[in-house]
């Protein structure tokens, strides 16, 4: 490709200096902040952390909710993606387009329609009374269930697109093969979807996965106060008690929870694959 | 010959002008709300007055601090708006300096729980708001604090949450109501805890408040009268309650940074938002409740905002220091008994 290693290190080096001056520097001067203790060097703040009971469930809460929505994005992502890649391409590039479309709306809109949509008097209660499932509303906002509803509407895009690519790049004839040899439907998915696929479910886990932990507007709009994530605890102990020690330990429990669940997915796709 | 001198005169003047202006600028730092109107009303005509330049920065209490501890030995900010406790808090860091009312010409118009509401002539309040309960009328009565726990509102209430500027004056007066007066809260946080799960929503913004009024969310919440007007808006019967235990509310302040070049430019400033034509037309445009008590506006302003003598001594406000000392204790003792 290059004649030689300068050449490729010289066209990487703008984009290397700016990602060095602008992100990393700042986030490990940020980060900094939760290993200073009153001398030196201190793990303190991260004992202090997890000491506290709150912080302990917002910890948990944090990690059960970006886990059930990456698993229900992956299981809805793949039925979709399947879907959509067996269509026609005119009509594949159409479908694509509509769920590439909620990425182009600003997540703050997406967020404040859900909270029409699952209220007292919104369409979720309407349809659920119509139907003789309730007699009384039900209260969905302010709750887990309104969190996790918002952010599976917010991130179920990404795990599909990154699903369909890896569906386009498989073997057009793998599926009829399997089911010519006898394979049920289960065994289609498990012995040559899955493995096949695997590259794209890992990237679009990492997105959904990465983007439940880090998205602050829609717990915040969605669950309030009463259903604190991390990102909004981290946002409180900023401009509430002007706690940047805490807030860095939060961000760097993110980064890490971020960078485990990419490690934890990748194994778990070589495993599958051996 | 005399053409070219002519010009190379006027460049001359042009040039010395601008530098003057370019000298006298004045670096104020406020809430981010309702800027274009604080433009209109407030900055360009004070610009037009003095000829200097007004550069403006916004953000909330917490930067504002942040950036003027960090500029604490060459201060870019030369006069800022702090809500009371944070005025102090920056009182308490050396950060603010003692204002020389002499030189306010509009100081002894102002209310006198405005003049120095810290005490040590540090600051200089601007505007204030009561803080008192919205309710559906149609729905319950309220008449007290306590009445927001009633069995009638289980489930139909929206509280502040701690970390706002409604949160701790609404758990003042909850206290009271029960019949406590302790600083630290914890009555009224372990009250509120208790009733957890039949509140709807710890708020954060009370611009939110209106749509779940609006979707019959919920009936009654907490709220600063700064925000009355989007509920008085809808079409619905809403109530302001007049609770036994009277209202509470909240004050904004003017303070001068300590070392700060502009001094003088920064007092003729102050003044200018002081003036009661200023404060009026703040009062009409439904920006800021006036805190010169000359200022008079019609009925109908006058219902959107916190105005008139009587309503300002009847506000229960919660001292400064109270505020400070305390609000690192309410926000641990509320993520203990309210967050989880």
């Amino acid at each position: 490709m290059f004649q030689n290693r300068r050449e490729g290190l010289a066209l990487a080096l703008p984009a290397a200096v700016f990602a060095c001056v602008v992100f990393l520097v700042p986030v490990a001067i940020l980060l900094s902040e939760g290993f200073r203790g009153a001398a030196g060097f201190s793990l303190t703040p991260y004992v202090e952390f997890f000491s506290s009971p709150l912080n302990r469930a917002v910890f948990l809460r944090t990690l059960k909710l970006g886990a059930l929505v990456t698993l229900v994005a992956a299981v809805i992502g793949y039925a979709a993606a399947y879907a959509i890649v067996n269509l026609s391409p005119a009509n594949r590039g159409r479908v694509f387009g509509l769920v590439v479309l909620p990425l182009m709306i600003s997540p703050v809109a997406r967020t404040y329609a859900w909270l029409v949509i699952l209220g007292r008097t919104g369409f979720v209660n309407q349809a659920l009374t119509l139907v003789g499932l309730t007699d009384e509303p039900i209260r969905f906002l302010f709750t887990e269930t309104a969190v996790f509803i918002g952010l599976l509407q917010l991130f179920l895009p990404l795990m599909i697109i990154s699903l369909i690519s890896a569906l386009e790049n498989m073997p057009r004839d793998a599926v009829p093969a399997a089911r010519v040899l006898g394979a049920s439907w289960l065994q289609v998915f498990t012995r040559v979807i899955l493995p096949l696929t695997k590259e794209g479910l890992v990237i679009g886990g990492t997105l959904v996965f990465t983007g439940s932990l880090t998205a602050y507007i829609t717990p915040a709009i969605l669950g309030g106060s009463k259903v604190l994530m991390l990102e909004t605890l981290l946002y409180q102990r900023v401009t509430v008690a002007n706690d940047f020690a805490s807030a860095a330990v939060i961000a760097m429990i993110l980064i890490v929870m971020s960078f485990s669940a990419n490690l934890l997915l990748k194994r778990l796709a070589r495993a599958r694959g051996r | 010959m005399i053409r070219s001198t002519l010009l190379a005169a006027t460049a001359l003047a042009c040039g010395t002008l601008a530098a003057q202006a370019a000298d006298r600028t004045l670096t104020i730092s406020v809430y981010g709300f309702a800027q274009d109107e604080f433009s209109e009303i407030l900055y360009k005509p004070f610009e037009e007055q003095c000829g200097c330049e007004v550069v403006v920065e916004t953000g909330n209490s917490v930067e504002r601090l942040a950036k003027m501890e960090a500029n604490r030995e060459g201060p870019v900010i030369d006069m800022a708006v702090l809500s009371t406790h944070d005025a102090l808090a920056a009182n308490r860091a050396g950060l603010i300096d003692t204002i020389d009312t002499s030189k306010l010409s509009n100081y002894d118009k102002l209310y006198d729980i405005a003049k120095d509401p810290l005490g040590d002539g540090t600051a200089v309040g601007y505007t204030f708001y009561a803080t008192s309960i919205v309710y559906r009328s149609d729905k319950v009565t309220v008449d007290s604090w306590a009445d927001l726990f009633s069995d009638e509102l289980k489930g139909q209430v929206a509280f502040p949450n701690v970390t706002t500027n409604q949160g701790p004056p609404a758990l003042w007066m909850l206290g009271k109501a029960m019949g406590e007066s302790d600083p630290t809260l914890a009555g009224a946080i372990s009250e509120v805890g208790e009733k957890r799960d039949d509140v709807v929503t710890f708020y954060v913004r009370s611009s939110q408040l209106v749509q779940l009024m609006q979707q019959e969310e919920i009936w009654a919440a907490p709220i600063g009268r700064f925000a009355w007007k989007g509920f008085a808006d809808m079409d619905l019967p809403i109530a302001w309650a007049t609770p036994e235990e009277g209202q509470t509310g909240g004050m904004n302040v003017m303070v001068v940074t300590k070392g700060s070049s502009n001094r003088e430019l920064a007092l003729e400033f102050m003044d200018y938002w002081l003036s009661t034509p200023i404060q009026t037309a703040l009062a009409e445009g439904l920006v800021d409740s006036p805190a010169n008590a000359e200022v008079e506006v019609s009925p109908e302003v006058a219902d959107n905002l916190t105005y008139g003598a009587e309503t300002v001594d009847s506000l229960d406000l919660i001292p400064a220091d109270v505020w400070l000392d305390n609000r690192e204790g309410w926000l641990s003792d509320w993520n203990a008994k309210v967050g989880q």
